[in-house]
């Protein structure tokens, strides 16, 4: 009798933990669009980008960092898409001297893509993948990227890159 | 969720105390006859969670019918609507469930008593709906653009799934004829129609699922009254 008592109360305790509540890191991502630069004179090269940073746009034409990136001298990057919305504006800005971005280039692309939310565990929810990945080049007075090439019109991972960019 | 404990243990407590009241009864020289009958009751504890959480709304009709001296058949039947949510997740589980098995007293009454300690079978069968009422896309960059909220719901309905359970419990007669229970489900899923692009977070009757496997578990608060049908010796 005390024990079938014990027994229920033991229980009871057991019960108000839910530890599988807790999303743990690792478990699966929303993937970043993953892009490399390719020398535009030998498309089979990469090519170094000079003082460069990648940062997005919202919809009122304010720049958003991505927490990301930061100024570099890099040949790919990776840049997380916007999990609201279809489309994610990313600037491409390059030569920017002493962490001035009045100053070097920069090239506008716009990034459209389809969003599948994908289910992973009660604790993390869903994350979600990218298909049908397309990107258009804002043409400006001095464009530095001569063009871009898509590798893979799916995210679903980070693991090899999305998007070429050659310049 | 204390309220809860403290509930629970008041009626072990209650349960406790008229098991206890009987052991005094005196005995005398009529032979007594056991009762043999239909048990009809509600579980209280599913009643007050409604009061105590505001994301649960349950009830169950339960009953048991003697077969001999020691063995029950039994059966439950209820309804139940839970909401969970998490950081990520806000899920409604909504649905019936039937359970029918047998319920073994383990425990040896006294002259004139009539209490339970017993243990059981059931299996379990949930019909139930899942609504996703929004969920919030994991995304470990979100510190860049925002975390986004999905706030469409979605319904997944037609979902079903077969349980079996080990059920451990007491019932105490407290007046005549009226008994006070508390019970422990341990509960193992056999199947299960999971929705498309989303998991069984909750299954009326069987309650929370969780990660790890198909386990779950359950309590109930009873109390319930003994319609006599006939008495026999043993």
């Amino acid at each position: 009798m005390k024990k079938t008592i014990a027994l229920v109360l033991f229980c009871s305790i057991l019960w108000c933990c839910e530890k599988d509540d807790i999303c743990e890191e690792g478990a699966a991502i929303t993937p970043q669009l993953i892009i490399t630069f390719y020398d535009n004179t030998n498309p089979t090269e990469k090519k170094d980008v000079e003082n460069f940073i990648v940062y997005g746009v919202n919809d009122n034409n304010e720049a958003v960092l991505l927490t990301t990136t930061s100024i570099t001298t890099t040949d790919s990057i990776a840049a997380p898409l916007r999990t609201d919305s279809d489309i994610t504006k990313l600037v491409f800005h390059k030569n920017i001297e002493n962490s001035d971005f009045e100053t070097g280039n920069y090239d506008i692309v716009q990034v459209s893509y389809s969003r599948q939310d994908v289910y992973i565990s009660r604790a993390c929810g869903y994350v979600q993948n990218f298909t049908e990945l397309n990107t258009s080049l804002e043409t400006d007075l001095d464009n530095w990227i001569s063009s871009t090439e898509i590798i893979n019109t799916s995210i679903e991972n980070e693991t090899s890159a999305h998007v070429k960019i050659y310049h | 969720m204390l309220k809860y404990i403290i509930s629970s243990l008041c009626f072990v407590l209650i349960s406790f105390y008229a098991l206890a009241q009987n052991d005094s009864i005196s005995q005398d020289s009529i032979k007594y006859q056991n009762k043999y009958g239909l048990r009809v009751g509600v579980d209280l504890g599913k009643i007050a969670r409604h009061f105590i959480e505001d994301d649960y709304t349950g009830f169950e009709i339960n009953a048991d019918y003697r077969l001999t001296r020691d063995l029950y058949v039994t059966g439950e039947i209820g309804t139940e609507e839970k909401t969970i949510s998490n950081d990520y997740l806000n899920s409604t589980a909504k649905g019936n469930y039937i359970k029918g098995g047998i319920d073994y007293n383990m425990y040896q009454n006294w002259y004139g008593q009539d209490n339970l300690i017993y243990c059981g079978l059931r299996v379990g069968f949930g019909s139930f709906t899942q609504t996703l009422n929004e969920h919030t896309i994991y995304d470990l960059n979100s510190t860049s653009w925002g975390q986004y909220t999905n706030t469409e719901s979605k319904e997944f309905d037609g979902l079903t799934a077969i349980w079996a359970e080990l059920i451990f419990g007491i019932k105490a007669q407290t007046f005549n004829n009226l008994y006070v229970g508390v019970n422990i489900q341990f509960k193992k899923r056999l199947t299960e129609t999971e929705p498309d692009n989303f998991e069984n977070i909750y299954i009326p009757g069987f309650g929370r699922t969780f990660d790890s496997g198909s386990f779950g578990i359950g309590f109930g608060y009873n109390i319930s009254y003994l319609i006599p049908l006939y008495k026999k010796d043993k």
